[in-house]
Protein backbone atom coordinates (compact mmCIF):
# COMPACT_ATOMS: atom_id res chain seq x y z
CA UNK A 1 0.00 0.00 0.00
CA UNK A 2 3.15 2.61 1.22
CA UNK A 3 4.63 1.64 -2.25
CA UNK A 4 1.64 2.22 -4.41
CA UNK A 5 1.49 5.73 -2.36
CA UNK A 6 4.71 6.15 -3.00
CA UNK A 7 4.99 5.68 -6.55
CA UNK A 8 1.99 7.72 -7.27
CA UNK A 9 3.08 11.45 -5.61
CA UNK A 10 6.27 10.48 -7.36
CA UNK A 11 4.93 10.20 -10.73
CA UNK A 12 2.68 13.33 -9.59
CA UNK A 13 6.37 15.10 -8.88
CA UNK A 14 8.45 14.12 -11.96
CA UNK A 15 5.68 15.43 -14.09
CA UNK A 16 4.42 18.53 -12.09
CA UNK A 17 8.37 19.31 -12.06
CA UNK A 18 8.67 18.57 -15.86
CA UNK A 19 5.97 21.22 -16.22
CA UNK A 20 7.69 23.51 -14.25
CA UNK A 21 10.21 23.61 -17.05
CA UNK A 22 8.43 22.88 -20.29
CA UNK A 23 5.10 24.70 -20.09
CA UNK A 24 4.99 27.95 -21.66
CA UNK A 25 3.04 30.29 -19.77
CA UNK A 26 4.56 31.50 -16.93
CA UNK A 27 1.85 31.17 -14.34
CA UNK A 28 1.61 27.62 -15.41
CA UNK A 29 4.88 27.12 -13.99
CA UNK A 30 4.05 28.44 -11.06
CA UNK A 31 1.05 26.53 -10.42
CA UNK A 32 2.77 23.45 -11.72
CA UNK A 33 5.63 24.08 -8.98
CA UNK A 34 2.30 24.37 -6.41
CA UNK A 35 1.45 21.02 -7.58
CA UNK A 36 4.87 19.67 -6.87
CA UNK A 37 5.13 21.30 -3.37
CA UNK A 38 1.82 19.24 -2.73
CA UNK A 39 3.10 16.19 -3.75
CA UNK A 40 6.49 16.67 -2.14
CA UNK A 41 4.68 17.12 0.96
CA UNK A 42 2.59 14.12 0.84
CA UNK A 43 5.93 12.49 0.18
CA UNK A 44 7.32 13.85 3.70
CA UNK A 45 4.01 12.72 5.71
CA UNK A 46 4.87 9.10 4.16
CA UNK A 47 8.40 9.62 5.25
CA UNK A 48 6.62 10.46 8.78
CA UNK A 49 8.07 13.65 8.68
CA UNK A 50 4.70 15.80 9.82
CA UNK A 51 5.85 19.12 10.62
CA UNK A 52 8.49 19.61 8.02
CA UNK A 53 5.18 19.03 5.44
CA UNK A 54 2.79 20.86 6.86
CA UNK A 55 5.77 23.86 7.13
CA UNK A 56 6.56 23.33 3.49
CA UNK A 57 2.70 23.33 2.47
CA UNK A 58 1.99 26.70 4.71
CA UNK A 59 5.64 28.04 3.70
CA UNK A 60 6.36 27.05 0.87
CA UNK A 61 2.76 26.48 -1.25
CA UNK A 62 1.04 29.25 1.06
CA UNK A 63 3.31 32.44 1.07
CA UNK A 64 6.25 32.26 -1.56
CA UNK A 65 4.74 30.80 -4.24
CA UNK A 66 1.74 33.01 -4.02
CA UNK A 67 4.03 35.64 -3.76
CA UNK A 68 5.59 34.25 -7.29
CA UNK A 69 2.03 34.06 -8.70
CA UNK A 70 1.51 37.85 -7.73
CA UNK A 71 4.69 38.85 -9.23
CA UNK A 72 3.75 37.33 -12.37
CA UNK A 73 0.43 38.66 -12.81
CA UNK A 74 1.97 41.89 -12.07
CA UNK A 75 4.04 41.80 -14.45
CA UNK A 76 1.52 40.63 -16.57
CA UNK A 77 4.07 38.81 -19.38
CA UNK A 78 1.11 37.34 -21.72
CA UNK A 79 -2.39 39.01 -21.16
CA UNK A 80 -3.97 35.23 -22.11
CA UNK A 81 -3.54 33.81 -19.09
CA UNK A 82 -6.92 34.05 -17.20
CA UNK A 83 -8.86 32.95 -20.17
CA UNK A 84 -7.02 30.14 -20.67
CA UNK A 85 -7.57 29.35 -16.88
CA UNK A 86 -11.65 29.75 -17.23
CA UNK A 87 -11.93 27.12 -19.05
CA UNK A 88 -14.12 23.50 -18.84
CA UNK A 89 -11.44 21.20 -17.98
CA UNK A 90 -10.09 22.76 -14.87
CA UNK A 91 -14.00 23.32 -13.85
CA UNK A 92 -14.02 19.54 -13.94
CA UNK A 93 -10.77 18.40 -12.20
CA UNK A 94 -11.36 20.96 -9.63
CA UNK A 95 -14.70 19.05 -8.76
CA UNK A 96 -13.29 15.76 -9.10
CA UNK A 97 -10.08 16.79 -6.21
CA UNK A 98 -12.65 19.15 -4.16
CA UNK A 99 -15.36 15.82 -3.28
CA UNK A 100 -12.23 13.66 -2.83
CA UNK A 101 -11.38 15.94 -0.22
CA UNK A 102 -14.70 15.77 0.95
CA UNK A 103 -14.23 12.18 1.38
CA UNK A 104 -11.16 11.94 2.89
CA UNK A 105 -12.04 14.40 5.45
CA UNK A 106 -15.17 12.19 6.64
CA UNK A 107 -12.89 9.01 6.50
CA UNK A 108 -10.41 10.86 8.91
CA UNK A 109 -12.89 12.28 11.02
CA UNK A 110 -14.59 8.34 11.15
CA UNK A 111 -11.17 6.91 12.19
CA UNK A 112 -10.44 9.77 14.62
CA UNK A 113 -13.23 9.27 16.61
CA UNK A 114 -12.71 5.34 16.85
CA UNK A 115 -9.20 5.79 17.48
CA UNK A 116 -7.73 5.63 21.06
CA UNK A 117 -5.55 8.16 22.12
CA UNK A 118 -1.53 7.49 21.03
CA UNK A 119 1.62 9.34 22.37
CA UNK A 120 2.94 12.38 20.53
CA UNK A 121 6.43 11.84 21.38
CA UNK A 122 6.44 8.02 20.16
CA UNK A 123 5.64 9.30 16.44
CA UNK A 124 8.72 10.10 14.66
CA UNK A 125 8.39 13.70 13.60
CA UNK A 126 6.38 15.43 15.28
CA UNK A 127 6.25 18.78 16.42
CA UNK A 128 7.06 17.92 19.83
CA UNK A 129 10.04 15.65 18.86
CA UNK A 130 11.30 18.79 16.33
CA UNK A 131 10.68 21.39 18.91
CA UNK A 132 12.71 20.01 21.54
CA UNK A 133 15.72 19.25 19.40
CA UNK A 134 15.49 22.65 17.82
CA UNK A 135 15.64 24.65 20.72
CA UNK A 136 18.63 22.67 22.21
CA UNK A 137 21.02 21.79 19.60
CA UNK A 138 20.04 23.98 16.82
CA UNK A 139 19.50 27.14 18.91
CA UNK A 140 22.22 29.24 17.23
CA UNK A 141 21.38 27.94 13.85
CA UNK A 142 17.88 29.20 14.53
CA UNK A 143 18.45 32.47 15.88
CA UNK A 144 20.79 33.21 12.70
CA UNK A 145 18.09 32.30 10.53
CA UNK A 146 15.89 35.46 12.25
CA UNK A 147 19.04 37.44 11.29
CA UNK A 148 19.10 36.30 7.96
CA UNK A 149 15.76 37.23 7.32
CA UNK A 150 16.33 40.88 9.29
CA UNK A 151 19.10 41.00 6.04
CA UNK A 152 16.88 39.96 3.92
CA UNK A 153 14.03 42.73 4.56
CA UNK A 154 16.76 45.15 4.50
CA UNK A 155 17.84 44.45 1.37
CA UNK A 156 14.24 44.47 -0.37
CA UNK A 157 13.59 47.75 1.51
CA UNK A 158 16.32 49.65 -0.41
CA UNK A 159 15.86 47.72 -3.36
CA UNK A 160 12.23 49.27 -3.43
CA UNK A 161 13.26 52.50 -2.27
CA UNK A 162 16.26 52.90 -5.23
CA UNK A 163 13.27 51.73 -7.42
CA UNK A 164 10.88 54.84 -6.02
CA UNK A 165 13.84 57.41 -6.61
CA UNK A 166 14.56 56.25 -10.30
CA UNK A 167 10.86 56.22 -10.48
CA UNK A 168 10.19 59.85 -9.65
CA UNK A 169 13.46 60.80 -11.36
CA UNK A 170 11.73 59.38 -14.50
CA UNK A 171 8.78 61.14 -14.07
CA UNK A 172 10.00 64.81 -13.21
CA UNK B 1 8.88 -2.36 -0.42
CA UNK B 2 10.15 1.33 -0.64
CA UNK B 3 13.86 1.87 0.72
CA UNK B 4 16.09 4.80 0.40
CA UNK B 5 17.20 4.06 -2.72
CA UNK B 6 13.42 5.03 -4.59
CA UNK B 7 13.60 8.40 -2.55
CA UNK B 8 17.57 9.36 -4.05
CA UNK B 9 16.38 8.09 -7.37
CA UNK B 10 13.21 10.47 -7.48
CA UNK B 11 15.55 13.18 -5.30
CA UNK B 12 18.20 13.04 -8.53
CA UNK B 13 15.44 13.33 -10.87
CA UNK B 14 14.05 15.67 -9.97
CA UNK B 15 17.69 18.06 -9.69
CA UNK B 16 18.38 16.88 -12.93
CA UNK B 17 15.23 18.72 -13.95
CA UNK B 18 15.75 21.44 -12.60
CA UNK B 19 19.32 22.08 -13.76
CA UNK B 20 18.17 21.34 -17.18
CA UNK B 21 15.41 24.20 -16.33
CA UNK B 22 18.35 26.24 -15.07
CA UNK B 23 20.37 25.44 -18.33
CA UNK B 24 17.76 26.32 -20.88
CA UNK B 25 15.28 28.78 -19.45
CA UNK B 26 15.77 32.49 -20.78
CA UNK B 27 13.50 33.66 -18.49
CA UNK B 28 14.78 34.94 -15.08
CA UNK B 29 11.72 33.95 -13.34
CA UNK B 30 11.80 30.69 -14.56
CA UNK B 31 15.16 30.07 -13.74
CA UNK B 32 14.30 31.34 -10.40
CA UNK B 33 11.26 28.70 -10.27
CA UNK B 34 14.26 25.51 -11.48
CA UNK B 35 16.27 27.38 -8.22
CA UNK B 36 13.63 25.92 -6.07
CA UNK B 37 13.07 22.89 -8.11
CA UNK B 38 16.95 21.93 -6.70
CA UNK B 39 16.27 23.17 -3.21
CA UNK B 40 13.01 20.49 -3.20
CA UNK B 41 15.31 17.79 -4.46
CA UNK B 42 17.67 18.54 -1.82
CA UNK B 43 15.10 18.48 0.78
CA UNK B 44 14.08 14.80 -0.28
CA UNK B 45 17.50 13.76 0.35
CA UNK B 46 17.71 15.24 3.78
CA UNK B 47 13.98 14.07 4.79
CA UNK B 48 14.42 10.24 4.08
CA UNK B 49 18.17 10.14 5.03
CA UNK B 50 16.75 11.40 8.50
CA UNK B 51 13.76 8.84 8.42
CA UNK B 52 16.44 5.78 7.24
CA UNK B 53 19.06 6.88 10.25
CA UNK B 54 16.12 7.61 12.79
CA UNK B 55 17.79 11.07 13.27
CA UNK B 56 15.79 14.39 13.38
CA UNK B 57 18.89 16.68 12.53
CA UNK B 58 17.81 15.94 8.77
CA UNK B 59 14.00 17.63 9.15
CA UNK B 60 16.10 20.56 10.95
CA UNK B 61 17.77 21.31 8.22
CA UNK B 62 15.07 21.32 5.97
CA UNK B 63 13.29 23.39 8.01
CA UNK B 64 16.26 25.83 7.47
CA UNK B 65 16.46 25.23 3.81
CA UNK B 66 12.83 26.65 3.78
CA UNK B 67 13.66 29.74 5.47
CA UNK B 68 16.40 30.62 3.42
CA UNK B 69 14.64 29.88 0.00
CA UNK B 70 11.75 31.99 1.50
CA UNK B 71 14.48 34.72 2.11
CA UNK B 72 15.95 34.17 -1.61
CA UNK B 73 12.82 34.11 -3.47
CA UNK B 74 12.04 37.72 -1.98
CA UNK B 75 15.64 39.30 -3.00
CA UNK B 76 14.89 37.54 -6.33
CA UNK B 77 11.84 38.26 -7.24
CA UNK B 78 12.54 42.36 -5.94
CA UNK B 79 15.22 42.13 -8.17
CA UNK B 80 13.38 40.65 -11.33
CA UNK B 81 10.37 43.42 -10.76
CA UNK B 82 13.15 46.32 -10.95
CA UNK B 83 14.70 44.53 -14.10
CA UNK B 84 10.77 44.81 -15.40
CA UNK B 85 10.76 48.46 -14.62
CA UNK B 86 13.79 49.37 -15.97
CA UNK B 87 14.32 47.12 -19.18
CA UNK B 88 10.46 45.92 -19.89
CA UNK B 89 11.56 42.55 -19.49
CA UNK B 90 12.73 39.58 -18.09
CA UNK B 91 14.85 37.81 -20.17
CA UNK B 92 18.21 37.18 -19.19
CA UNK B 93 19.38 37.47 -22.77
CA UNK B 94 18.13 40.78 -23.10
CA UNK B 95 20.60 42.12 -20.20
CA UNK B 96 23.38 43.44 -22.21
CA UNK B 97 24.55 46.96 -21.09
CA UNK B 98 27.46 46.41 -18.11
CA UNK B 99 26.69 50.03 -17.29
CA UNK B 100 22.48 51.17 -16.46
Amino acid sequence: MSSIIFYLFAGVLIFASLAVVLARNPLYNVLALVVAIFAMSSLFVLLEAFFVGMILLLVYAGAVLVFFIFVVMCLNLQSDTTILLRQDRFKLMGWLIGILFLLEFFWVIKSTLAAQTIETSSVHGSIENIGRILFTDYLLPFELTSFLLLIAIFGIVSLAQGAFKTGKEGNS
Amino acid sequence: MIGLDQYLLLSGGIFFIGIIGIMTSRSALKVLLSLELLLAASNIVFVAFSRFNGDYAGQLIVFFVILVAAAEVAVGLAIIVLMYRHFSTVQADELKDLKW
